[in-house]
Parts: structure tokens; C-alpha cells; sequence
């Protein structure tokens, strides 16, 4: 057999491995992410039930910021993670996102309600402000900045990869 | 307690395959060394066994104090799927894919004679593949990791897409197909250790690897059939990459089957053969690499564990480099015996050999691409069914007309070749008539679906005739061949019809209101929730009427499985011979009506009866004791 034909055999296979050793071994950057930061816009909306207004002020110095709606499918994927996030003392803010109120109450009275408090963003002002390209997203604000955004839904693989290096690298919680 | 039995079970099993595989390696054969090879491995068969079943009792006895179980089982499911739930993951589905590789060395074991030349360098290669495998499975994904000294009261539950009896069925077959390759594979390279010509390995593979065959097409018609149920695609064939790491070491072992039955009448084509045997358990290899390294995204991949991979794709390479290595340093051991005649049998297969490899070839590019595009570029792409399209329908039409005409054709003889034979005229004038009528009919321009057709016709028709001849004239006609190749041309025109003719809409719906599409009437009677023992559902009742007057119920659901928070859609179809009505419901608008997704799919029953009958094929060859070629 001729050498060229032998060298080809061996060569390809060769470079299929190679090929999948440098995509084994690369550093993934996860889509979705990102860590631009900016200034939390202000605001100044009703809660969801209609009790008072709400201004970035009344939300303490860290939190999360969670894009939801009862009509988003994903978010009802996402929420039993959500759940968790606040029994583990994670202060949780809802954005309620181009939503009927009783449509949301209805909805967080069936599954839980996750949320230390709720923005109700009817028109989705303060989500335009915030890019906000649909629910699920999830915004990490610390000191009135915005310090790590999501898009989609967010889950134990996705937190710990975006959130907790932001997380322990300030100190925060 | 019990679980370190079966864990201690399996390190003894890796240990004993350990000893067989450097021991066959390394000695010369003797009847006592080849004795001594089969009942060690027998034993070390035995232990491997054991531990299964032990672990196959924990599942069942729903012993949570198993972190795998306690994580993927549930004490409320049926004990099916308690069993089933075994492979839902990846460790346990690891250790049966494992198992079964074993199992088909057992078989061939018990099934042998010792006195068979080849069979103690066999037997040591597959037990040398079982150890890789097994230590990945021991120290990368071990599934006897215990939760102690507190278990949990009860398990986490299965995954439910995999709460389904086609399912629990589909991974199996599927591995049992996979691993039934390890035969030739394993059997080809001691035929190159040997180093001696005479051997023939062609003959001992034979039935072995056409069971695996049929294994591996039924193991791929249920993966499809239970998308288009379960899954809510609503089609048979996505291009989805897994899908397609199955479909190219089902295209590899087509054309190995083809190219080992020239192998076996006349010693040609052995390199081919040989080359063949080494890829088909080499894709099947790069399969479970796919899945279980996470580097795709699919409804089929395990949790991403980049560690599981670079094991994986490092015994793959071992693998491959040594079996190539062997084939190249052999070479001079593989000498065809002549050239091949033009329009013998043998020609036309060696033809059929450049076919397949080239759609494995445009299949690998197709799932590796989008990876190499996303390295370089960062960005993502997908190739879908354009790119595959493009490639398969040419390739597919030419070989069946290949096909058509190699149905005359005979073993190692130049015939005189004639066109104008009267089976081929008929066949042809039928098929341009019912093409055309089809044209007529169907008002179709479409060329690619109208030559589909005219193919498939063709070889349907051949092959009817052929079956006529040999009825009535009592002429020996090869079974497994006229069989699987007249599915194959089923297939043709049931793909061809399915994509002529099925249509598929969404449709916005309120309750109490009638919508119209095609011939049908779709009545929207009620939506209402529904709980199951470990789901809410909403169930949406419709109500259809064609214009036959045929009326019948469907009810899709959308379901949401507590413990995971997971999202199912369960479809509701209607069967007829010709064609399926088939129902999903998607999510409710703000006018408060639901979009419901209709779709009238030709044929469909008809792909899977197709494969099936092929797979049908493989079982009438292993079945039958006549030692028959494709």
C-alpha cells in the first residue's frame, strides 16, 4: 500500500481526537452571561399587590433581581430554584414583567412565592431600562450597580458558574 | 451492605477480564492455553453478572442508601421502571452498556470451539476493551457510591420523558447493537495478530454481526418512534446529533454486512472488510464518547463532566491507533485474490462501499462542524436538514439505482450485461407510469421526491418480480437480501410520500369554538387540570371530524412533574394505515386562546414498519442455518 494511503488512515482519526481533546479541554464561557457593569436605573413602581410604591432605596444593599411573568414557561421551570435561593437567605426581588396582577398572584399562590418583594412592571419600563430581552433574566445588583446579568433561566450549574465567582470575589451575603 | 458486594463484584470481574486480555495477548495458542482463556473469561463473565443483578435487586428493593438509586429511582414507580431507571443516567446506563459487551464475549465464548484458531486472541481482545471501559466506569462515574450512614427516605425519581415502555426498551436494543460490533472488531484484529492468511474471520462474524445489525436498526426505529410520541417532535428524523452518532455506525455495519459477504465467497474486498470492522466499532465507540462527554447539547446527553471525556476519548484513541496501527504493519497479509470483474456482484458492492463511506464521512462533518465553528469563531451554528438533504437524497437515488441494476448481476463472473432484460423493462415501465400518475395526482414539481419515488419503485418492484421467479420456478433467491432491500425501497417511498404530503399548522383555538384545517374540523371541547400521582397536567379535549364523516376525540396534555419542575408535552395522535393526526398543545394567549399544534403525517407508521422489516431481514439470516451472503 502506498505510504500516502497509510500516512491518510492514520492521520485522520489522528485529527478527529486532536480535534475533540482541544474542544474537551477548552474553557467554555457560558452564553447568556455577562458582566458589564452598570447603574441600577431608578424607578419608582407599585408592588404587586398594589400596596405602595417601590423605589431602588427600599431594596437594601444586595440582592438579586429576577425577570418572571406567569405567562413565561421557563420561569416555572426556573422557580423551584428560586425557592431555594430564598431559603438559603438569598434575598430574592421579583420583576414582574408585562404581567396581569391577578394572573401573577394566581400564579405565585400555586407554586411559592419566592420573592422578598415584587415590582410590578406592567409596561416593562424599568425591564427596558435594564435591556431586558425577556423573562427569565436575573440581574445581581450590590451598592445600586448592577455586577452580573443572566439571560435565561437560571439553575444550580448556571449560579454557580455565573453568580458565585461575582459573589465570592466582592465578599458578598 | 450489600451494595460493596456488588461493587467488590465488579473490581474482581475488572481484574479476571484483566488477567484473560494480557494473557490471550501474550501466549501462543495451545488447546490447553485456549481452555484455559474461555473458562476464565466464562468466570470472570460470572462475576460481572453478579454484580448486575445484585444491583438490578437494589433498584427494585428501591435501597436509597445507593446514591445512584436514591437519585434516579423512585419507591413509588412500577418495578419496570425501577429497573429502567438504571440506565436513566449515566453511571448505570455505563455499567449495562458494559454489561452487554460482555454478554456478546459470553455468547461468542459458549458458542465457539475452543479448537478455533482465532477465538483465544478474540476472547482477549474484548475482555482488554471491557477492563478500559470498566475502570472508567470504576474511578470516573462509579455507581456504587453509597450515601452513609443516613439514607433518604426515598429517591428522587426518574427522569419523566423516560417514564414510557418504548424507552425503557430503546436504550438496550440500542447498546446491545453498539457493542455487538466488538465481535468483528474484536475477531478482525486476531486475525491480524494470527498473521496467518488463511484464517477466515469472515465466516466465524458473520451472524454475529448481523445480529447486531438488527439490534442497532431496531434500537434506532424505537429512538425515532419515541421522539414522535413522547418527545412532541412530531417527525421520525431530526438530524440531531445524537441521532446521528447512531446512524453512522449503523451505515458503517450496512456496508461492512455488504463488503464481508464478498469477503466470504471470494476473498475480496478484505481490506475494505477489514477497514470497515475497525470503523463500525469505532463510531460506536465515538458515540458514547458524544453522549457521555457533554460536548453536545441534546435530549440524549448525560451531565457534562469534561473528565468522563478526555478518558473516554483517550481509550478511544488507544483503541484506534492500535487496531490502524496492526492493520497498516499487516497489510501485506490481506492480498486480494484477482482483480474484480466488472458487473460481477462484487463490483457493484465495492461501489456501494464509496457510497456509504461518503455519507458516514458527510454525517461526521455535519456533527463535528458546528463544534470546529464554534472553537474557531465563538459562534454557534447549526447544520440541519438542508446540509444532509443536499447530500443523502443524490447518493440514496444513485445507489439504489446501483442497486436496481445489480439484481442480475453474479459472484466473480463478467456477465454479459444487459439492460434490456425483461424484469428490468417491466419494472421500469411501472414505475415511470405510476411516477407519473403520482405527478398527476399530487400536482408535485418536486424532482428530488418524484426520482425518490421512481427509485423506490423500482427496487420494490424488481424485487416482487424476483420473489415471483423464485416461487414459481422454485430458483434459490437469498432471503435476507431480497427482504431488506425490498424495505429498503418501502422506505424510499414512504419518505418520499411523508415529505410530499404531510402538512402541519398552529392554530389559535378558544374553547367552544370549531376551527378548520384541511379536510378536518377541530372542535376545542374543554381544557381542564388534572393531577397525576407525581404531576399537574392541563388536558385539553378536542374533538375532530374529517370529511369522510370520521369523528374521534384527542386529548393532549402538558404536563409538569413535581420533584423536577420538568416540563413534558404528551401528544395526542390518531392512527390509520395512511396517516397519523397528530396533536400538541402549546401555551395559552393572552385572548385566552391556546395554540394548538395540528399536524396530518403520511406514511409515517410506514418508515418504522420499513426499518423494521429490515431488521426482520437480519433475523430470517441468523435464523436460518443456510450459510447465506447478502
Amino acid at each position: 500500500m502506498k505510504i500516502i494511503l497509510k500516512l491518510i488512515i492514520l492521520i485522520l482519526p489522528a485529527s478527529f481526537i486532536l480535534m475533540f481533546f482541544l474542544l474537551l479541554t477548552e474553557d467554555d464561557s457560558i452564553i447568556g452571561a455577562d458582566y458589564r457593569q452598570f447603574a441600577l436605573p431608578q424607578f419608582n413602581l407599585e408592588e404587586l399587590d398594589g400596596s405602595s410604591f417601590i423605589t431602588s432605596s427600599d431594596l437594601g444593599d444586595t440582592y438579586i433581581i429576577n425577570v418572571w411573568a406567569s405567562w413565561c414557561i421557563t420561569c416555572r421551570v426556573e422557580h423551584p430554584y428560586l425557592m431555594s435561593l430564598n431559603k438559603k437567605g438569598i434575598p430574592v426581588i421579583g420583576l414582574n414583567y408585562k404581567d396581569e396582577e391577578n394572573d401573577a398572584l394566581e400564579w405565585l399562590s400555586k407554586f411559592g412565592n419566592p420573592y422578598k418583594k415584587i415590582i410590578h412592571d406592567y409596561k416593562g419600563t424599568l425591564a427596558l431600562d435594564l435591556g431586558v430581552t425577556g423573562a427569565p433574566e436575573t440581574f445581581l445588583v450590590n451598592n445600586g450597580k448592577i455586577i452580573a446579568h443572566y439571560q435565561g433561566e437560571i439553575n444550580e450549574s448556571i449560579w454557580s458558574q455565573v453568580f458565585i465567582p461575582v459573589i465570592k470575589e466582592k465578599e458578598l451575603f | 451492605m450489600i451494595i460493596e458486594i456488588s461493587h467488590f463484584l465488579s473490581i474482581l470481574s475488572t481484574g479476571l477480564f484483566f488477567l484473560v486480555g494480557s494473557f490471550s495477548l501474550s501466549t501462543s495458542n495451545t488447546p490447553y492455553t485456549s481452555n484455559l482463556i474461555s473458562r476464565t473469561y466464562s468466570h470472570a463473565f460470572l462475576f460481572l453478572l453478579s454484580s448486575f443483578l445484585i444491583y438490578i435487586w437494589l433498584a427494585i428493593t428501591d435501597n436509597f442508601s445507593v446514591q445512584y438509586i436514591a437519585n434516579h429511582s423512585n419507591s413509588a414507580l412500577p418495578i419496570f421502571y425501577k429497573i429502567s431507571s438504571i440506565w436513566s443516567a449515566h453511571e448505570g446506563s455505563m455499567f449495562l452498556w458494559i454489561f452487554f459487551l460482555a454478554l456478546w464475549g459470553f455468547i461468542f465464548n459458549i458458542n465457539i470451539k475452543n479448537t478455533e484458531v482465532l477465538k483465544p486472541k478474540t476472547i482477549g481482545v474484548i475482555s482488554l476493551i471491557i477492563v478500559g471501559f470498566l475502570l472508567f466506569l470504576l474511578i470516573t462515574s462509579n455507581p456504587f457510591i453509597t450515601i452513609l450512614p443516613i439514607a433518604p427516605l426515598n429517591g428522587a425519581d426518574i427522569n419523566p420523558v423516560l417514564q414510557d415502555p418504548a424507552l425503557a426498551i430503546h436504550p438496550p436494543t440500542l447498546y446491545l447493537g453498539y457493542v455487538g460490533f466488538v465481535i468483528p472488531f474484536a475477531c478482525s484484529l486476531a486475525f491480524l495478530i494470527n498473521g496467518d492468511p488463511s484464517a477466515k474471520w469472515e465466516q466465524l462474524v458473520n451472524k454475529w454481526s448481523v445480529s447486531a445489525w438488527v439490534f442497532l436498526t431496531v434500537g434506532i426505529t424505537l429512538g425515532s418512534w419515541w421522539a414522535y410520541y413522547e418527545l412532541g417532535w412530531g417527525g421520525y428524523w431530526f438530524w440531531d446529533p445524537v441521532e446521528n452518532v447512531a446512524l453512522m455506525p449503523w451505515l458503517a455495519a450496512t456496508a461492512f454486512l455488504h463488503s464481508l459477504s464478498v469477503s466470504i465467497k471470494s476473498s475480496q474486498l478484505r481490506t475494505w472488510t477489514i477497514l470497515l470492522s475497525i470503523t463500525v466499532f469505532s463510531l460506536s465507540l465515538f458515540g458514547a464518547f458524544i453522549v457521555r462527554s457533554g460536548i453536545i447539547d441534546s435530549v440524549h446527553s448525560f451531565a457534562n463532566d469534561p473528565q468522563r471525556g478526555l478518558y473516554l476519548l483517550a481509550f478511544i484513541a488507544v483503541i484506534i491507533a492500535a487496531s490502524l496501527s496492526l492493520f497498516i504493519l499487516r497489510f501485506s497479509l490481506i492480498k486480494p485474490s484477482g482483480n474484480i470483474k466488472t458487473f460481477s456482484k462484487q463490483s457493484f458492492i465495492s461501489i456501494n462501499n464509496i457510497f456509504f463511506g461518503t455519507l458516514i464521512f458527510s454525517v461526521m462533518l455535519g456533527v463535528v462542524y458546528p463544534l470546529i465553528y464554534e472553537y474557531l469563531y465563538d459562534q454557534k451554528i447549526s447544520v440541519g436538514a438542508p446540509f444532509y438533504n443536499a447530500i443523502f437524497i443524490p447518493i440514496v437515488i444513485l445507489a439504489s439505482l446501483f442497486l436496481f441494476f445489480s439484481v442480475d448481476s453474479k459472484w466473480s463472473r463478467s456477465i454479459n450485461f444487459k439492460i434490456f432484460t425483461k424484469p428490468i423493462v417491466l419494472s421500469l415501465i411501472f414505475s415511470v407510469i405510476i411516477t407519473f400518475a403520482i405527478h398527476f395526482v399530487f400536482k408535485t414539481n418536486n424532482v428530488a421526491i418524484l426520482l425518490s419515488i421512481f427509485v423506490g419503485l423500482l427496487v420494490i418492484i424488481r424485487y416482487l418480480i424476483e420473489v415471483s421467479i423464485s416461487l414459481i420456478f422454485k430458483k434459490y433467491l437469498n432471503p435476507f437480501s431480497a427482504i431488506a432491500h425490498f424495505a429498503l425501497g418501502l422506505l424510499l417511498v414512504s419518505i418520499s410520500f411523508n415529505s410530499l404530503l404531510s402538512t402541519e399548522r398552529a392554530l389559535n383555538i378558544k374553547i367552544n369554538e370549531f376551527e378548520e384545517y384541511k379536510d378536518l374540523t377541530i372542535y376545542f371541547k374543554d381544557i381542564r387540570v388534572r393531577k397525576g400521582s407525581n404531576f399537574d397536567a392541563v388536558k385539553a379535549e378536542f374533538n375532530i371530524k374529517d370529511k369522510n364523516g370520521n369523528s374521534f376525540d384527542l386529548s393532549p396534555e402538558k404536563r409538569r412533574y413535581f420533584t423536577r419542575g420538568q416540563i413534558t408535552t404528551e401528544t395526542a395522535i390518531h392512527v390509520s394505515p395512511l396517516k397519523d393526526i397528530y396533536l400538541t398543545i402549546g401555551d395559552q394567549l393572552e385572548d385566552g386562546s391556546w395554540i394548538v399544534n395540528v399536524q396530518i403525517n403520511f406514511l409515517i407508521r410506514w418508515i418504522w414498519f420499513s426499518a423494521c422489516l429490515m431488521a426482520f431481514a437480519g433475523i430470517v439470516l441468523v435464523s436460518t442455518n443456510r450459510k447465506s451472503n447478502i
